[in-house]
């Protein structure tokens, strides 16, 4: 069952950047969707127009068969929280303690009066720390988010994900800023996600050996068009130049 | 193609307009203050108007043919290239010819408002230094080096006042300057045509408050709500806002704006977005500079009082009218203690919250 469809989608940013043209593809229930290409060549663009984080340009959106290409206010609010984001930077607010962090997931579903006063229900204070467990750090609850380290930091940010309890998730780059051994930790739990609770992820990826270890399935970028889509073991040595250009050389991440 | 790229004309007509202002003002300062004042010893008034045989040419006003000089230098800049504005911009190579001219100019420039400045303030080492000027020094200094003690609970009441007036200015102003910061940071408001009209007229709006000096507020708020310490309060309280407001959304404007787009994403009304994504980033910056911004109106407040905002410096000012110099020694050594104090304390706390 498709869960999102994107057809024609393309993004001018106000400076004439073109950043997407025309992309069309679709995304099943329950897949794992690595997202490669070089820098520059709209990947981010890509998941910030999806959960509408930017405004597309033209194309349209469709998610459970909704159009969502142009939802706005309410609407969209919920149209968000079932759709998960974590990003490079992790995004943690780093004064707040890890659980409150984790909370923050939660604001789309309680009155704004109440999240302003702190008042979270027990509830969703459980569930928060359900969440962290699933990603290992419930010990760390009640520290501060930044003194946590990267690969820690990230697991918070896939648990604050969580709490929106999402048909799909959406990584920018997750490990791009840590080390190959945290690199790893940290994708498993992702793809623990994706196969114990059947959440739908699209991730962007750096690393072909990741893509081929977690994905089950592949589109690749080139200058804001799809040049590739297929599975992980059909990237050859050729597709490979032809994504990355003509100098590159794989790399392999331990 | 279609021939000069518009940026290349706009930047050819930036660079004319700051090399004729420039041309302009180096000619009437050479006519005006070097010519006609220090060398002839006939001041001719600055602005316009001045005697009609005093203009150089019969007929022309003075300030006319200045601007058609200045436009002939910034002709002549614009076509050899030897010009003022492409030398601050950096443009002009080492070692050319154009630019040891423009340097020139630039020198000349410098020299002229110096000596400009030296007349218009009338700087007179006689006035400061003669043996009579020396003994009215000696006489006030001497007073006041013995200031008269017994006004002193007369003095720290009115301090006391001074103090709470500042306070008061400052937490009266809090809560309005920090509604208002969120609704002036760019980054929040460019989004949509009339956030972005709320954040213009806002900006407008303090820039043009905060031009007015607190002191001039209060010759108002006196008028309005008559002498004392209240109007004195309200003066620090429009110029604590605006001030504020600016400190407050340029740290807004400085923010990470990750955690505010992770937020967004999860689904969180737009009163949750910013709470949770900018407030937390800005809270101990919002608290330093409020902080620093009392220490400033306790010092404003012992000036505000000579104009009856109240408070130290009304009693200063009765006293200096009546010329009882021992009395204002003590005042003026009350004040320093009392602000010395402050920036103290003030200091302290700013280094206690980074
Ligand atoms: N806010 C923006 N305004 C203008 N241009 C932008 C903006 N954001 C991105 N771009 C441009 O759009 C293109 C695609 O950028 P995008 O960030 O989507 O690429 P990416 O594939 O995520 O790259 P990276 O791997 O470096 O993160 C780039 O050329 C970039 O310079
Ligand atoms: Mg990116």
């Amino acid at each position: 069952m498709t869960i999102l469809e994107v057809r024609n989608l393309s993004k001018v940013y106000p400076n004439g950047t073109q950043a997407l043209k025309s992309v069309t593809f679709s995304v099943e229930k329950g897949e794992f969707l690595a997202v490669i290409g070089l820098s520059g060549s709209g990947k981010s663009t890509l998941l910030r127009c999806i959960n509408r984080l930017i405004e597309p340009t033209s194309g349209t959106i469709l998610f459970e068969g909704q159009d969502v290409t142009h939802i706005k206010g309410e609407e969209l609010r919920r149209y968000r929280q079932k759709i998960g984001m974590i990003f490079q930077q992790f995004n943690l607010i780093g004064r707040y303690s890890v659980l409150h962090n984790v909370l923050m997931g939660s604001l789309g579903s309680i009155r704004t009066i109440d999240s302003l006063l702190g008042r979270f229900p027990a509830s969703l204070r459980q569930l928060a720390l359900q969440n962290l467990e699933i990603v290992g750090i419930a010990d760390k609850a009640h520290v501060r988010a930044d003194s946590l380290s990267g690969g820690q930091q990230q697991r918070v940010a896939i648990a604050r994900a969580l709490m929106q309890e999402p048909l799909m998730l959406l990584a920018d780059e997750p490990v791009a800023s840590l080390d190959p051994a945290t690199s790893h930790s940290v994708m498993r739990y992702l793809g623990y996600i994706n196969r114990e609770i059947g959440t739908t992820i699209i991730c962007n990826l750096h690393f072909l050996s990741l893509v081929r270890e977690y994905a089950t399935r592949v589109i690749a970028l080139k200058e804001g068009e799809v040049v590739f889509e297929g599975a992980p073991t059909d990237i050859t040595e050729e597709w490979f130049r032809h994504i990355y250009g003509d100098e590159a050389v794989e790399v392999e991440i331990q | 193609m279609c021939g000069i790229p518009m940026s290349s004309i706009k930047a050819r007509a930036a660079q004319f307009a700051i090399d004729w202002l420039a041309g302009t003002y180096l000619v009437a300062m050479l006519h005006r203050i070097l010519w006609a004042e220090v060398i002839m010893g006939v001041p001719i008034p600055f602005a316009w108007g001045g005697p009609e045989s005093a203009s150089l040419i019969e007929g022309v006003p003075d300030w006319l043919l200045y601007l058609t000089v200045g436009s002939v230098i910034a002709a002549f800049a614009s076509v050899t290239k030897a010009s003022l504005a492409l030398v601050v911009q950096g443009k002009l190579p080492h070692s050319s010819w154009q630019r040891t001219v423009a340097l020139h100019q630039g020198a000349l420039l410098v020299s002229l408002t110096f000596i400009t400045g030296w007349v218009v303030t009338k700087i007179s080492l006689v006035d400061m230094f003669s043996g009579e000027r020396l003994q009215a020094a000696g006489r006030i200094f001497s007073s006041m080096l013995q200031p008269e003690c017994s006004i002193l609970p007369q003095a720290l009441n009115a301090i006391v006042e001074t103090v709470y007036l500042a306070f008061m200015a400052t937490v009266l102003a809090v809560p309005a300057s920090f509604v208002l910061s969120f609704l002036s940071a760019r980054n929040l408001m460019k989004s949509k045509f009339w956030t972005r009209a709320v954040y213009l007229s806002l900006r407008t709006l303090t820039n043009f408050t905060r031009s007015i000096e607190p002191l001039v507020w209060a010759v108002i708020f006196t008028v309005w709500v008559k002498v004392g310490p209240f109007p004195g309060m309200l003066a620090l309280m429009v110029h604590t806002i605006s001030s504020l407001t600016k400190q407050y959304s340029e740290q807004i404007e400085d923010i990470d704006p990750g955690p505010l787009e992770a937020i967004a994403s999860t689904g969180a009304r737009q009163l949750q977005i910013v709470w949770f994504g900018v407030v937390p980033q800005v809270f101990i910056p919002f608290l330093s500079f409020t902080i620093y911004r009392w220490d400033i109106n306790v010092r404003m407040a012992t000036v505000i009082g000579l104009v009856g905002g109240g408070g130290i410096g009304t009693m200063l000012n009765q006293y200096q009218m009546l010329a009882q110099w021992h009395e204002v020694g003590l005042i003026v050594l009350v004040i320093a203690g009392v602000v010395w104090v402050m920036d103290y304390v003030s200091a302290r706390i700013r280094e206690a919250l980074v």
